[in-house]
């Protein structure tokens, strides 16, 4: 009745894993002869050999579906959203004007995306395209490649241009200059037909106060339909996206200010409600004097 | 002859009563051994008690002696102060209920048992990871409280139901308290009173009428002609004498003692028509009271299917937590945040854990109990299902179980030759030659010498299954001569009683004396039945195809042989015999004076023998049969007597026809029972004395050593000692039984079987099956419905655990590779709970592969539910495909959104960024966060479908293990199209239904991804199929071992 556990020493559990390792009556390695081993090993190598192919093949005929060029479908892509440089955290663009490393680091990011827009890399690689209507090169059937890119020359930056700037992009005395991108979307005729720019606000009231004035680059934050379409990468090798810098010059010092910048384009809703960046950036810029 | 007839059933008109006297110290071994039994078990849990319960010597004491000793008076009763003290001394006449583990104690055990406390940990970890996010970030998402929640709700969700289930099972304590009767009659004050039965305490004087549930246990102090049913308590059916005597030693055995909760039959009406007592043990004290507490005591034993799914369950926590650990070590290793490490683990453990298993078991049992329970088996421990499909030995009583619990005349013995009756379940024919003049004399003694009668307004009911006032060998024979000669009550009618004996045990014989329905004739027509010996005493001629012959020594021998004959099939023999009175000495106006006896009682015309038996049920011996080739061994135990038992035995085939017992092989061989080898007998008969003397090893000798065994002559306690005896053998026993005190060995067995009929109430709640139709065949279809579930509760496991890899492997890869998260926590809860639940459900439906009741039952330690090639080939094997097949959907999707493989290695950490909102693709286009995410629950719902499409070939290749799935046939179970249906329509509603507000991280998704895994689901298939078939063509080969589960 009163019910027997078969309580095992530690010994004897010592002595089951040693046999199970190896037991020499069975000359089982693990459970398994060494026959059963080599068959077992065997088989999974062949196995997984015949998987690995199998998955192999499924995913280059795949990968035939996909073209080198354009992706085949861009529906997630329908509004290109915006973007910020110098890249932060948090999209927080942080000076402090007496400390210059704060802002160095800012500074040097910003020299480098730049160098690519030099006047004379453009000269050298791009063309020099009628404004106002867009660039396109159709294939006609005939792959057209490498597609053409137009220039878009750092000087048109003006004051944000960086270029004999001794303030180091307004850095070091607390007027930042704030480039606004658009994202590269493959075939998006951004605008329209029609003329578009960008505009930045502050986000509330008090932000709008705090942000004062800026001016911006190239005038009316304008962006010129030449840039459009984009071909992609292995097409348009040479495509410089589009710039807009802001420069704001008269930010409060040592408030948070939340400004808001928005693209104006006929085909670019900005108003997702998931989507916080979709025609739109938003970033903090704080300047810290003391 | 004189050695061998106390082997022979003796005619006994009134059941079993010879079988009381011949085994009187039986009896008082039968009752010690219930005491014996009752307290070496209380020994073990209530050791306190012990003593105080010996001590019952009521049944000695004088009445005088009762009242001093309880202080009360036996014609005033106790005085209501008096009782009010005891009543709060002893608590109230009830039994209490057992220690019962409180619901809330339940409901917890359901909360943390199988994975649930995995889970718990998942939850937990969510929102300690949420409490570290928010203490850096006061803005960060709530993911992971809701991901916590949703863990927490799906492990409260499965323990509601899981208690629910549970809950659902009935008590065994509720009809104890049913027995409980309500009121009694008390003497207080000298006042008689009705109380209720509760609050009766010793010394009370009760009064008991015939039909009264005696309220407590009581000594009789006045009672005449009482008689009380005590099959609930001891399995006598046989209604037991009552008086004030004091007759025995043993208090159970004594007659003046009356048993709470038995019932009173019959008061004699004179003087008064009730029965007087006295209260001596109230509530838990009484006998019924120390059963109740021994049921409850033994433990019940942990079913076969709980153990199995305890392993599984211990399997895959293994292989969650130790893959959770390992990557969580990796991850760690490999400079992750711990905080984005402990969200790995959570995710290993969800999609590890198959959250919906142990629902979908529960369900599938509950299928399949309501199948048995059209099959007259109701199961009311669900995991009992199981158990009764892995029993290798079954302890079967035998009346109405394997009988028909009812008495049919079997064989006929007349014109020197026996004839054989038909005894089916059915018959209202008889084939018998009915020509013969002996036949018609015979006939008239069997109608007229029969005080049985139907019960009136039965007209439509088929003769056989008709109420017959009356006992069971004169039942038998009515009904026998009703379906030979047509209306019984018309020919008495017909045929005068004029007077008549009574069977009495002394006499042993019955007569009565009629008038001829032949108006010429004014003859009386003495007709008498009775044990053959003394008919034949009293007889001079024997009758012979019609005409009376003197008796002869040659005639006498041939009776004889007849009559051993009938005997030696465990049949109970009467001999019938008849006397025309001559018209001159008996005139008709003669009074005949059944006291003086003024009419011959010699002389007689011997007419013929009738044998009676409970024959076994038509189903049984097919049913032993297939119990045979199942490889199940039936054992009969019973309390009858031991050659009826082995008749019974060989007639159903639990003694093979060619199998003998060791007293058989001395009879053939001509030599002493000591003589004989015992190797060479197959069968053997045990009864309770012998199996009284015998020490556990003896007993696990006969159990081992003899495949046919039948246990006669026992008790119902030493089923107990049968039932462990087997349990030592490493069987997994079914036991069968219906009087209350076989509720310990119902409790002990692994399965208990009570008769629906039959069976008593607390029988019934000890038991975990109860047979509706008491029929044994039942079982076998029990048995077979459970070796079916058990094949298909392996392959439903099979089925699920197949995509916990499918699950698994995105974190793995995601944690390792670092592409983009393929597939989200909350997704995976949407496969285990959502589209996979039917279809696994929809398993259970699915027919046996090959004869099930062909192979012998599983070995409770060797075949487990999960095995390693089970685990292995779900893991391993398909696991592995499906997850291919799903992976390539996922990078289909993100390929032709714009991502190649190639630029989502190592993607993850820019991926998730939530302030790079122009991450670029291999195009040279740039994403915002939204976006990407937009497109990684595109991923999540590429891999979901993904999944759920090879989860259809998965489900269509788990119908079979062994066959082709052609062979099964694809359309026989419709319940899986069903299913495969169900997970189609789950993933278009989440996929377009909920995918337009992606609040569930689905997205709608483009048909065509729907169909990229189809190659990959059609390879699982071929692959399962070359798997069968190198399992069918190479049986026991290296791969049968490795591929079959």
């Amino acid at each position: 009745m009163v019910t027997q556990k078969e309580k095992k020493s530690c010994g004897q559990v010592v002595e089951e894993w040693k046999e199970f390792v190896w037991n020499p009556r069975t000359h089982q390695f693990m459970g398994r002869t060494g026959t059963s081993w080599a068959f077992i090993l065997l088989f999974y190598f062949v196995f997984y050999g015949f998987l690995t192919a199998m998955f192999t093949l499924t995913m280059w005929v795949m990968l035939q579906t996909v073209s080198d060029h354009t992706p085949k479908y861009q529906d997630r892509l329908a509004t290109p959203g915006l973007m910020i440089r110098p890249k932060t955290e948090n999209l927080d663009v942080v000076v402090n004007v007496s400390d210059a490393e704060s802002w160095g680091q800012h500074v040097q990011k910003l020299n480098k995306f730049l160098e690519p827009y030099n006047d004379s890399v453009q000269a050298q690689k791009n063309d020099v395209c009628r404004p106002g209507r867009y660039y396109e090169q159709p294939d006609n059937g005939v792959l057209n490649y490498p597609k053409r890119a137009c220039q878009f020359n750092r000087t048109q930056l003006g004051d944000c241009s960086g270029l004999g700037d001794p303030t180091h992009y307004g850095y070091s005395t607390g007027q930042p200059c704030v480039f606004i991108k658009m994202n590269r979307v493959i075939n998006f005729y951004a605008g329209a037909n029609q003329s578009m720019n960008v505009t930045c606000v502050g986000k509330r009231e008090e932000d709008a106060e705090n942000l004062g004035s800026f001016v911006m680059f190239p005038a009316h934050g304008n962006i010129d339909l030449m840039y459009f379409p984009y071909y992609g990468k292995k097409f348009h090798v040479n495509y410089t996206q589009p710039l807009v810098a802001v420069k704001f010059l008269n930010v409060t010092p040592n408030v948070e200010v939340n400004v808001e910048c928005r693209i104006n384009a006929v085909n670019i809703a900005t108003d997702d409600e998931r989507d916080k960046f979709a025609g739109r950036v938003a970033f903090k810029l704080r300047i810290n004097k003391t | 002859m004189g050695q061998k007839t106390p082997q022979i059933y003796s005619v006994e008109l009134n059941g079993a009563k010879d079988m009381k006297q011949t085994d009187k110290g039986d009896d008082k071994d039968k009752y010690r051994g219930l005491w014996s039994t009752c307290l070496e078990l209380r020994k073990n849990h209530h050791k306190e008690h012990v003593t105080k319960e010996i001590d019952l010597d009521d049944h000695k004491l004088s009445n005088k002696e009762l009242e001093n000793k309880y202080h009360t008076n036996i014609v005033t009763g106790l005085s209501s102060t008096q009782a009010a003290e005891l009543l709060a001394r002893d608590g109230p006449n009830a039994l209490s209920p057992p220690q019962e583990t409180p619901e809330i104690i339940k409901f917890l055990k359901q909360m943390v048992g199988g994975f649930s406390i995995l889970l718990w940990v998942g939850a937990i970890l969510c929102w300690i990871a949420y409490g570290i996010q928010f203490s850096n970030d006061k803005s960060s998402s709530l993911d992971n409280v809701y991901l916590g929640t949703v863990l927490a709700l799906v492990v409260i969700l499965t323990g509601i139901f899981a208690y629910y289930q549970e809950a659902k099972s009935t008590n065994i304590m509720a009809s104890f308290s049913k027995m409980i009767p309500q009121q009694a009659l008390v003497i207080r004050d000298s006042e008689k009173k009705i109380i209720p039965a509760e609050q009766l305490v010793v010394g009370d004087i009760v009064e008991i009428k015939g039909g009264d549930q005696i309220p407590a246990d009581i000594r009789l102090l006045f009672a005449q002609g009482c008689k009380v049913d005590n099959s609930s308590l001891t399995g006598e059916s046989e209604p037991q004498p009552r008086s004030c005597e004091f007759t025995h030693d043993n208090p159970l055995e004594t007659k003046n003692i009356g048993f709470y909760s038995t019932t009173c039959l019959e008061v004699s009406i004179s003087p008064v028509g009730t029965a007087t007592g006295m209260v001596i043990n109230t509530g838990d004290r009484t006998i019924i009271g120390h059963i109740a507490s021994l049921a409850s005591g033994v433990g019940n034993e942990k079913t076969p299917i709980a153990t199995e799914i305890e392993h599984f369950v211990h399997i895959v926590a293994g292989v969650a937590i130790s893959i959770g650990v390992l990557f969580f070590i990796i991850a760690v290793s490999m400079k992750y945040r711990v905080l984005d490490s402990i969200i790995f683990l959570i995710g290993i453990i969800v999609a590890n854990v198959p959250e919906g298993l142990l629902a979908t078991v529960t369900v599938t049992l509950s299928l399949t109990a309501k199948r048995m329970a059209k099959k007259n088996c109701l199961v009311k421990n669900l995991e009992a299902v199981e158990t009764l499909g892995s029993t290798s030995i079954i302890c079967s009583d035998k009346t109405g179980t394997l009988t028909q619990n009812r008495m049919t005349v079997a064989h006929l013995w007349f014109d020197n030759q026996i004839f054989m009756a038909d005894t089916s379940e059915d018959h209202f024919k008889q084939t018998f030659d009915q020509s013969s003049g002996t036949w018609a004399s015979l006939s008239k003694i069997i109608t007229l010498c029969n005080r049985a009668e139907f019960r009136p307004g039965q007209e439509r009911v088929p003769i056989m299954k008709r109420v017959v006032v009356g006992d069971a060998s004169e039942t038998a024979l009515l009904k026998f001569s009703e379906v030979v000669l047509g209306d019984v009550m018309e020919i008495r009618k017909r045929n005068h009683k004029v007077a008549e004996i009574p069977f009495n045990s002394t006499n042993k014989f019955q007569l009565s004396i009629h008038k001829t329905d032949d108006p010429t004739d004014k003859r009386f027509l003495m007709v008498m039945k009775g044990a053959p010996e003394k008919i034949l005493e009293k007889c001079s001629t024997i009758m012979v195809n019609g005409q009376e012959q003197p008796l002869d020594q040659s005639t006498a021998e041939a009776f004889y042989t007849a009559y051993m004959e009938l005997g030696g099939l465990g049949e109970r023999v009467l001999g019938f015999c008849h006397l025309y009175l001559s018209a001159d000495e008996f005139p008709e106006t003669y009074s005949f004076d059944v006291d003086a006896m003024n009419f011959p009682m010699s002389n007689l015309c011997f007419v013929g023998l009738l044998s009676m038996i409970d024959p076994p049920r038509s189903t049984v011996p097919d049913a032993i049969t297939k119990c045979r080739s199942a490889g199940i061994k039936v054992i009969m135990v019973t309390g009858d007597h031991p050659i009826t038992a082995k008749a019974i035995a060989k007639s159903v085939g639990i003694i093979s026809a060619n199998s003998e017992t060791v007293e058989d092989i001395a009879k053939r061989l001509n030599i002493a029972v000591e003589q004989v080898n015992k190797q060479d007998a197959k069968a053997v008969v045990v009864t309770g004395m012998e199996l009284k003397d015998m020490s556990e090893d003896q007993l696990d000798e006969v159990l081992t050593s003899y495949p046919e065994i039948v246990f006669a002559r026992t008790s119902p306690q030493q089923k107990l000692i049968i039932v462990e005896g087997c349990q030592r053998q490493d069987a997994v026993v079914a036991v069968t039984g219906d009087g209350v005190n076989d509720s310990p060995a119902l409790k002990k067995a692994d399965i208990g079987i009570a008769m629906g009929i039959a069976g008593s109430d607390a029988a019934k709640n000890a038991a975990d099956m109860v047979l509706l139709d008491d029929n044994f065949a039942s079982i076998v279809t029990g048995v077979e419905e459970g070796r079916l579930i058990f094949d298909n509760l392996k392959k439903t496991i099979a089925y699920t655990l197949t995509k916990n890899i499918a699950e698994l492997c995105p974190f793995l890869i995601y944690i390792i590779v670092g592409v983009p998260l393929p597939l989200g926590t909350i997704t995976i809860l949407f496969i285990d709970l959502g589209t996979d639940i039917v279809p696994s459900i929809a398993l259970a439906y699915e027919k046996a592969e090959s004869d099930i009741m062909n192979r012998k039952p599983r070995h409770k330690k060797k075949d487990r539910l999960v095995n390693k090639p089970l685990a292995v080939y779900s893991y391993l094997h398909i696991g592995l495909m499906q997850s291919l097949g799903a992976f390539l959907v996922y990078f289909t999707v993100y390929a032709q959104e714009g991502f190649r493989p190639s630029t989502l290695i190592n993607l993850r950490v820019e991926w998730e960024k939530d302030f790079v909102n122009n991450l670029e693709d291999s195009y040279g286009q740039e994403w915002t966060r939204y976006q990407r995410k937009y497109l990684e629950w595109t991923g999540y719902t590429a891999f979901f479908i993904g999944i759920m499409i090879q989860q259809i070939a998965d489900l269509i290749i788990r119908k079979t293990r062994k066959n082709s799935i052609f062979q099964q046939g694809l359309f026989r179970n419709k319940v899986i199209w069903v299913g495969i249906a169900s997970q189609i329509i789950i993933a278009l509603i989440l996929s377009y239904g909920l995918g337009s507000i992606t609040a569930l991280n689905f997205t709608m998704l483009r048909p065509q991804y729907w169909f990229v895994a189809v190659p990959h689901a059609f390879l699982i298939w071929v692959y399962d199929e070359v798997r069968k078939l190198f399992i069918r063509l190479y049986p026991g080969s290296w791969w049968d071992k490795n591929m079959y589960y």
